[in-house]
């Protein structure tokens, strides 16, 4: 299945390499849209000293995390998003369910989008800005929970893109409020989280766990203390997190599958 | 004029046909006001500024680019570039009006309905739950006034980088960094009243302040009397120069139209 799933997406990247100037474009664009986002963070730090005790590299730190973890997932798994709601109302589906493969398998091969990796670059670009500023004291420890954290993240996100589609299953529509929680998501998690009241942290810890991205495994490895009193040890429940939230997904994706019903003519 | 009213009029009911599509984006507006809200909260605390910009301006601000982005503030419309690449604009230019004037009938009804359904909505989550200010009635009144000729070089400016398809066929790459550029210089990320001075002078130069920036302070207050006046007068400067512009592209466009598809 990974072979196919290789030849698959070898095919998409080929495909999306013919046209090399819209290519490169929207590369760079996706460089800017983001660059802009950080921008905006550097220009705030020219007028405000800090951010509740977080220093821009620190901030840097956390927008970079959830940056890279977020493009990544925008790049693998953008199946789940627009191309799925045409597919739906399309009623092209049918044709999904009518092959020898898990329909999961074949939305997250159907679509593979490399120019987001302009947003990875950008992503990467931070956290060496923020590397080079602070002065972390390095352990195995550390090192291990930032890639927990990236990794998590990842299938957080994934996880988001696929409940987003499968309220296509009733809808046709995605409704744009899964956007709240995807790029709303990143944005929120940009920050501390101790900037937050009680009811978002939660949500974005406990029921949407996007936080798990970056902030438990931030206060690891800044040594800081969350205000709200929150030990930096669960950063280590991140990869536990994620495949609880992962397998909740996939169980919601299979249940919306048995409600499908087609459209089209 | 009659036609151009009854474009608008059917924009604005087509906009109201999809209810459930508005709840959820003002769901989704309402939150990143939200995310703002707490991101000036913690920067105020720990001291800083820009003066004359308190937090409750700063917050209130924020509210109001959140409520602009459905009547045009944060993103391009995507539509005359598609009629472009589907070969249907060529009905559209076909018929007897000016092709101008339908597309901002168009856009103007819609955001219309957008102003009074979805941008007011999410200003009224920001004033009761966070404490976004309540502008005077005069302030109300301006507030119209610049908003309108907000939208007017909103759809000027997209219009001029939709109509950029009639020579490239893949117009979303310049779509993407025209868009960059208007969400950065308008205003609409953060005050330009933050902005280190060089960045100032070059977004007083552009077109984009009038499209959020100025609807945004004059809704604040902070934009009164000879200012106001001096604002207005920019704004409408940028319409008739957007619209001289887009007038002049079309008819650039119309000598060597291509039409894709069959």
């Amino acid at each position: 299945m990974l072979r196919l799933y290789f030849r698959l997406i070898g095919a998409r990247i080929r495909g999306q390499m013919q046209y090399k100037v819209s290519f490169f474009t929207e590369l760079v664009v996706h460089m800017l849209w983001t660059g802009i986002e950080f921008a905006t963070v550097a220009i705030l730090f020219t007028r405000f000293p800090s951010l509740l005790g977080w220093t821009i590299a620190e901030v840097a730190l956390l927008y970079g995390m959830t940056s890279v973890a977020f493009s990544i997932v925008e790049m693998v798994g953008r199946g789940f998003d627009a191309p799925f709601e045409t597919m739906m109302a399309q009623g092209a589906f049918d044709g999904v369910l009518s092959r020898p493969l898990p329909s999961f398998f074949q939305i997250l091969a159907s679509e593979f989008q490399l120019r987001r990796l302009g947003r990875t670059a950008q992503g990467i670009a931070v956290l060496g800005y923020a590397f080079s500023r602070l002065s972390i004291d390095w352990s195995l420890a550390k090192v291990a929970v930032l890639v927990l954290a990236l990794g998590s993240g990842m299938v957080i996100y994934l996880g988001l893109f696929v409940i987003g589609a499968t309220i296509c299953f009733w809808t046709i529509k995605t409704p744009e409020v899964i956007n709240a929680f995807t790029f709303g998501g990143n944005q929120l998690v940009s920050y501390p989280l101790g900037i937050y009241n009680r009811a978002l942290r939660t949500v974005f810890l406990w029921i949407v766990p996007v936080a798990f991205v970056n902030y438990p495994a931030a206060l690891v490895v800044l040594e800081r203390t969350d205000p709200y009193g929150l030990p930096p040890a669960v950063a280590w429940a991140a990869p536990l997190v994620a495949a609880v939230f992962f397998g909740v997904a996939l169980r919601v994706w299979h249940f919306g599958t048995t409600k499908y019903q087609s459209t089209g003519s | 004029m009659r036609l151009y009213y009854e474009i608008a009029r059917r924009s604005f009911r087509r906009a109201a046909a999809y209810r459930s599509a508005y709840l959820f984006g003002l769901l989704t507006n309402a939150f990143f006001g939200a995310l703002i809200t707490y991101m000036w909260r913690a920067l105020y605390a720990s001291g800083g500024g820009v003066a004359g910009w308190t937090v409750e301006d700063a917050v209130s601000y924020a509210w109001t680019t959140q409520s602009l982005i459905s009547i045009g503030g944060g993103w391009l419309g995507y539509e005359i570039m598609g009629t472009i690449k589907t070969g249907e604009v060529v009905t559209d230019l076909s018929r007897p009006w000016n092709f101008w004037g339908y597309w901002l009938s168009r856009t103007l009804g819609e955001r219309l309905y957008n102003l009074l359904m979805r941008a007011s909505l999410t200003y009224v989550v920001g004033m009761v739950l966070f404490g976004a200010r309540i502008p005077t009635p005069g302030d109300a009144l301006a507030f119209l006034v610049a908003m309108t000729l907000a939208a007017v070089v909103s759809f000027g400016f997209s219009f001029i980088v939709n109509l950029t398809s009639f020579w490239l066929v893949d117009a979303s790459g310049i779509m993407g960094f025209a868009n960059i550029l208007m969400m950065f210089f308008s205003g609409f990320l953060l005050p330009l009243a933050f902005f280190p001075p060089a960045l100032q002078a070059v977004a007083s130069v552009l077109p984009f302040q009038a499209i959020t920036s100025i609807p945004a302070q004059v809704w604040l207050g902070k934009v009164e009397g000879d200012a106001l006046v001096r604002a207005l007068a920019l704004q409408v400067f940028w319409v008739v120069t957007l619209a001289a512009v887009g007038l002049v592209v079309l008819r650039q466009a119309m000598r060597k139209v291509v039409i894709q598809g069959g």
